[in-house]
């Protein structure tokens, strides 16, 4: 397989797992977080600390990885989601923004701006993850294993509450849902499993820096979920195959990288724009807005 | 009897506007009963006090002796009183079959650990939680559309399918907010018997009804609502055959 | 005990601006309920229409500025009229709305980035850059404006509110929307006019942070979140709170400095913003968050 090929397929793994989490908490439980680019910094910084301070191995990383990005999200949800869906807005916005001021300034951990260097690659008891074939079948692995992990959770009775939710959430109080309980539930299970991108994109380019955890990355996965759609789960998937495609083929018309980063943007931006007015299902719920002209 | 429900002293005012005030009585177990009154009597608005989507000015409102007031309406279910809304409020784009099951307690189902550390339980729990949904929509006529969509459903459908949704829970009072209302003689036909049969397990029921006809034939105890306080309560013949009643309820 | 007092000011200072930027979207947010992230663009794009007008154009400064209000007031209004309500026509929720705003947000930064470049780019004050010194603190003129605009602004806006029929109607809208079009009132007119004048106010605090350092092309972003910060913790619906939010934010940044690098100051911000949800979830003067429709 080519090397460029495999390269491809990684990061569609990685992205995937981002958006496929993202899309548990966008699109099957109407609340939208800012932050998923800080969570998968969080995975990939958590996974590289512990790998190369305690020499623990992949999987040991992949769990702290999660747990990293779970606390991390409770402890913005649990505040804010118990208001109001706009106080998680507000306070994912907030998370996003520290966490890459971590990364850039606690530099006793996290090495700032230089990055951590050297991440080892996984070893699965004994067999050394080295080539990209390797790497594709571990990501395939990873993405696979957050799909079904999601699919578990919206096709049960749980899953039927979320649903509830979006469709009525009052309608699911009134029948003893505990909704706030459930949302944060969701976050913290949307974060768990973005986290675990972050830590094969680490173990994978052996390499982190904050650059790649920025809001605009944030704004990237959420193109990936609208694009690719969010009424299915697998949906983003789509997305990411699609929009990793493109700057293959932007890389043949020469354009200069000051240019070529914000085109990147302004062509993400405006994917999101158009998506609401041709295609706002799965983001669509009930009718929630009293007021229409 | 002890009372099941108990209000005392309930009052609420919106802006300036006394809607409820001074509002006590009694639900009586395994009875059905009425709350009438002319058009802004306050009886939505005191349905929405007991299940705590509104919380009152003053006065208590007791559960099996415990006070609701104050608790989410989450925790008001789960105590034991449910309701319907005038808007139904069901899940349009969920089955009929779904929009009950969520009636049912399953709390391993919706347990994200036990979803994936005790998936036979789970199992378990869903299928009779699916048994006990499909027994209720057959006692509300309804399981030959277990598998539509709730939105598929015609007007009177949809209102005895709310109705069901709250019937499969274990919650022992049920709160119907003007289930005859919108209904042609024809479904009335039909819903009157079911209401009727509603308290047949064991469970309470307290009615918003617009209708003073219906109203006798409906419910066992009748309270009549004027202007946000309780002005009379008794039998139903009694409430009805009133004639100062009657005049404030098609009067001016 | 001179350092705390220039902290003090340089924080009233900031604070203003974000004052600004807290009640032109609070203004907006709680009248019509869409998450404007896309304000952040009116006020960058503010500081552009500044800078066009004086150096392309050529235009006096003072002509400059007001251009560039009224320029950003109609932004603002046409970002409603062509996207929120079009897709609120289409049964549009919140979330649609706020990822459209998000998206509108992007695209005209970057817009403005690759017209303008990254570089900042100037606005020609002359006078303003002077100093003024008040005992102990060191301010320039421009500081002292921009306080100034920040009371003058709130007061007008406040006024009109108050005593404007169409005040009346944006503030029937923003307490009971229903009801308010039972009454006759048009929601799409209020809507409009509430965006032109949330925007109105919060064009000069993109204005006066370009006559200082240049109008760059990523600022907003930063500056509504934190005016979404101010309006949750001054509570949802009041523009009192929204003002002492944001003059709250300044300070705490500026104080902050004091003892904490100011790569962490957003870190701070954000910290107390949580603290306070918890304790005070309605914020200092807000309303009701979520109403419940029955």
């Amino acid at each position: 397989m080519s090397a460029y090929i495999a390269h491809y397929l990684v990061m569609v793994g990685v992205y995937g797992i981002l958006a496929i989490s993202l899309n548990l908490l966008v699109g099957y439980s109407g609340i939208f977080s800012m932050a998923h680019a800080a969570v998968y910094g969080i995975g990939a910084y958590a996974s590289a600390i512990v790998a190369l301070n305690l020499g623990m191995g992949f999987w040991g990383g992949l769990v702290v990885a999660g747990a990293t990005g779970a606390l991390a999200s409770a402890l913005i949800a649990i505040p804010s989601l118990r208001v109001a869906g706009d106080y998680y807005i507000v306070a994912s916005f907030g998370l996003q923004t520290v966490i890459v001021t971590v990364f850039s300034e606690w530099t006793s951990l996290t090495n700032g701006h230089a990055g951590l260097p050297g991440i080892p690659r996984p070893n699965l008891a004994g067999w050394q993850i080295d080539t990209p074939f390797e790497y594709v079948g571990l990501a395939v692995v990873l993405t696979a294993f957050t799909y079904l992990v999601c699919r578990r959770i919206t096709h049960s009775a749980f899953g039927r509450v979320l649903q509830a939710i979006r469709d009525d959430e009052i309608a699911a109080q009134a029948m003893g849902r505990n909704v706030v309980r459930v949302k944060i539930v969701v976050a913290i299970v949307s974060s768990a499993l973005g986290a675990l991108g972050g830590s094969l994109y680490a173990h994978y380019i052996t390499y982190v820096n904050p650059s790649s955890f920025q809001l605009h990355e944030s704004i990237f996965i959420m193109s990936l979920v609208i694009l690719g759609g969010s009424e299915r789960l697998a949906g983003p998937l789509v997305g990411a195959f699609i929009l990793l495609a493109i700057p293959e083929a932007l890389k043949f018309l020469a354009i200069p990288d000051s240019v070529a980063a914000p085109m990147r943007q302004i062509f993400y931006g405006a994917l999101l724009v158009a998506f609401m007015f041709l295609r706002p299902e799965g983001i669509l719920g009930r009718e929630k807005a009293k007021v229409k002209s | 009897m002890t009372p099941l429900l108990s209000l005392r002293d309930l009052s609420k005012s919106f802006g300036g506007i006394q809607a409820v005030r001074g509002c006590s009585f009694d639900v009586a177990p395994g009875l059905i009963t009425g709350l009438i009154g002319p058009n802004g009597a306050g009886k939505t608005t005191v349905f929405n006090m007991i299940t705590g989507f509104l919380s009152p000015d003053t006065g208590s409102i007791r559960f099996r002796g415990e006070e609701l007031r104050g608790l989410a309406p989450h925790q008001i279910e789960r105590r034991g009183v449910a309701r319907t809304f005038q808007h139904l409020r069901l899940w349009q784009k969920m089955t009929v079959l779904e929009n009950v099951i969520v009636g049912c307690r399953t709390p391993l189902g919706e347990n994200v650990l036990a979803l994936f550390l005790r998936a036979g339980a789970v199992a378990a729990e869903e299928a009779v939680a699916r048994e006990h949904a499909m027994q209720v929509l057959e006692f509300f006529g309804l399981a030959d559309r277990a598998g539509e969509l709730a939105e598929s459903l015609a007007y009177p459908e949809q209102k005895l399918l709310s109705m069901a949704r709250i019937y499969a829970s274990p919650a022992e009072v049920l709160l119907l907010d003007e289930p005859t209302s919108g209904l042609d003689s024809e479904w009335l036909r039909r819903l009157v018997p079911i209401v009727r049969r509603l308290t047949e397990s064991g469970k309470t029921v307290l009615l918003i009804e617009h209708n003073m006809e219906l109203v006798a034939e409906l419910s066992d105890e009748v309270v009549f609502l004027h202007q946000g306080e309780v002005i009379s309560r008794g039998k139903p013949a009694e409430i009805t055959g009133d004639p100062a009643l009657n005049e404030i309820y098609f009067g001016v | 005990m001179d350092l705390l007092l220039q902290l003090l000011a340089t924080g009233i200072v900031v604070g203003s601006l974000y004052a600004l930027c807290a009640v032109g979207w609070g203004l907006i947010y709680g009248t019509t309920l869409h998450f404007h992230v896309a304000h952040g663009a009116v006020f960058t794009l503010a500081a552009y229409y500044a800078y066009v007008a004086q150096h392309l154009l050529g235009l006096p400064l003072w002509v400059a500025v007001l251009a560039a209000i009224v320029a950003a007031a109609v932004s603002g209004l046409l970002i409603d009229l062509l996207i929120y309500q079009p897709l609120e026509r289409r049964g549009a929720v919140r979330t649609v709305v706020f990822i459209a705003s998000l998206g509108l947000l992007i695209v005209i930064e970057n817009i403005l980035a690759i017209v303008f470049t990254a570089d900042p780019k100037p606005i020609e004050v002359g006078a303003l850059k002077s100093s003024l010194r008040l005992g102990p603190v060191y301010l320039t003129w421009l500081h002292a404006l921009t306080v100034a605009i920040a009371i003058v602004g709130f007061a007008a806006l406040v006024l009109f509110l108050r005593w404007s029929r169409w005040g009346h109607a944006i503030r029937a809208v923003s307490s009971a929307p229903e009801m308010a079009r039972t009454v006759g009132i048009s929601l799409n007119r209020v809507h409009l006019l509430t965006y032109a004048l949330g925007s109105a106010i919060t064009a000069p605090a993109g204005i006066l942070v370009a006559m200082d350092v240049g109008a760059e092309p990523y600022r907003g972003t930063r500056f509504v979140l934190l005016a979404s910060v101010a309006v949750i913790m001054g509570g949802i619906g009041s523009l009192p709170g929204a003002l002492l939010g944001g003059l709250f934010l300044g300070l705490l940044e500026n104080l902050g400095v004091w003892k904490i690098p100011s790569e962490w100051q957003a870190a701070i911000s954000f910290g107390v913003f949580l603290l306070f949800i918890v304790v005070k979830p309605r914020g200092l003067f807000g309303r009701r968050v979520a109403s419940a429709d029955l």
